[in-house]
């Protein structure tokens, strides 16, 4: 204390200048707006420095909280991603046609895998057993017809594409009725070739071709594409060239279809084949 | 020596308002603003205590940011100047040094040395005043030529009225 005391009154005069220049800023910066104006400016600048080089100190030491969090966020966000989830839920409905007493189920499918440049060309969807789908059902798009169902598993299904040598679906001409089986041409991805129209039967270009429900497999009346050419062929039938409705090359959203009452109309025919 | 107070306390009134009636109410281009009213602080005693200086500077000071409505920057700048004023007086004292009985005048030192011993001390009180009025640092050397000029127009009066009101 005695020290501290020796020690003021030999600095007085250094000490007293402190004090009398600091009661002259203070002065300036209370009295003047403009000075007061500009030492805010300048403390705000030095404060937010300050607190801006803290901070960046700051986020280093919590670098390693900081990237935890964030990895953590990330999977969250993952597993929220749609790409990450199976739609399990079927959005499935029917159609009750209260005439014919049918009924069918259409299962909606996405296309997984596709090919049109084989002879035997096979599409597999992302719908299986699980979700309801078995061998023969009819596979359709919003075009027109694209193959049968032939093998499932729990979660996937192959199909015969249309554009496969395997193919045959019975097809008739919406105008008048008259029908035959449709095959793959087995060239392009988009004619087909409809035989044992009888040589009688008028055929314009440009003739709706549709499925012709008795296969129990298609519904009844649902597109497969237009004529495109016709000649006869051995005198007696017609074989028609056929535009295909559906565009095979970029197929991705289809609908699968099931006849509930299917194994009742084979059951039936088979035993009339059996007597 | 007796006399010393009262003569003491006239000149600061009579610089004061000579500052403030004439040399405030000229203006000389804007570059120029003589400060003559730091005389009193040149003229003091030697043996002015050193605590009594800076008290003495403060009060001129804050009676002259007063008057001219300018809070605290006089104050700083005569502070500032009376705070230098024994080591400037060591820096140039003469080389038998300061005699009892005399006051740092024409009178006693002669013109070089008064005139170097207040060129210097109000050259300090004119950076600070003037540095502190503009309050930044931008436009250094315009700030800067306008202390020069005044403090070589402050110093030529102060010179000038040593040889008018002093006589002796």
């Amino acid at each position: 204390m005695r020290n501290l005391l020796k020690f003021i009154v030999r600095y007085h005069f250094t000490f007293l200048f402190i004090i009398l220049e600091i009661v002259a800023f203070i002065l300036i910066i209370q009295f003047n707006t403009f000075h007061k104006a500009k030492f805010m400016d300048f403390t705000c600048a030095l404060k937010g420095g300050f607190s801006r080089a803290i901070m960046n100190v700051k986020e280093y030491l919590s670098l390693r909280e900081e990237n935890r969090k964030l990895v953590e966020e990330n999977n969250k966000l993952y597993n929220l991603l749609k790409s990450s989830y199976r739609i399990t839920s079927l959005e499935s409905f029917k159609v009750n046609d209260s005439v014919f007493d049918r009924n069918y189920v259409y299962i909606d499918a996405r296309v997984v895998n596709n090919s049109t440049n084989k002879q035997y060309n096979y599409i597999t969807l992302n719908r299986g057993s699980n979700h309801g789908i078995e061998p023969d059902m009819a596979v359709l798009s919003s075009d027109g017809i694209v193959g049968i169902v032939k093998d499932v598993t729990d979660n996937y299904s192959s199909v015969i594409s249309l554009l496969n040598r395997y193919f045959k679906v019975n097809a008739k001409i919406k105008r008048n009725g008259y029908f035959g089986p449709l095959a793959w041409t087995g060239r392009g991805h988009s004619k087909a070739i409809l035989t044992d129209i009888p040589h009688h039967v008028e055929i314009l270009i440009g003739d709706t071709i549709v499925t012709s429900g008795y296969s129990a497999i298609f519904p009844e009346d649902y597109m497969i594409g237009i004529t495109s050419d016709y000649r006869l062929k051995g005198g007696n039938y017609y074989e028609i060239t056929v535009d295909l409705a559906t565009d095979f090359k970029h197929l991705t959203n289809v609908q699968v279809v099931k006849n509930l009452f299917r194994e009742e109309q084979i059951q039936l025919e088979k035993s009339a084949e059996n007597d | 020596m007796i006399n010393l107070l009262p003569r003491n306390i006239v000149r600061f009134i009579v610089l004061i308002a000579v500052q403030l009636l004439i040399f405030d109410s000229i203006q000389f281009s804007g570059y120029i603003n003589p400060y003559i009213y730091v005389l009193f602080i040149l003229l003091l005693p030697f043996e002015t205590p050193k605590w009594l200086l800076l008290i003495t500077a403060f009060l001129l000071g804050f009676i002259m940011d007063i008057f001219s409505n300018t809070p605290g920057m006089h104050t700083a700048a005569t502070v500032f100047m009376a705070f230098l004023r024994p080591y400037v007086l060591n820096l140039i004292s003469p080389r038998d040094g300061y005699e009892s009985g005399t006051f740092p005048r024409i009178f006693y030192y002669g013109v070089n040395w008064f005139t170097r011993y207040a060129f210097i001390l109000i050259l300090a009180h004119h950076f600070v005043l003037f540095y502190i009025e503009i309050f930044r640092f931008g436009n250094f050397f315009s700030t800067f030529l306008r202390v020069l000029l005044s403090t070589v127009f402050s110093l030529i009066f102060i010179v000038l009225s040593q040889f008018f009101v002093y006589r002796r």
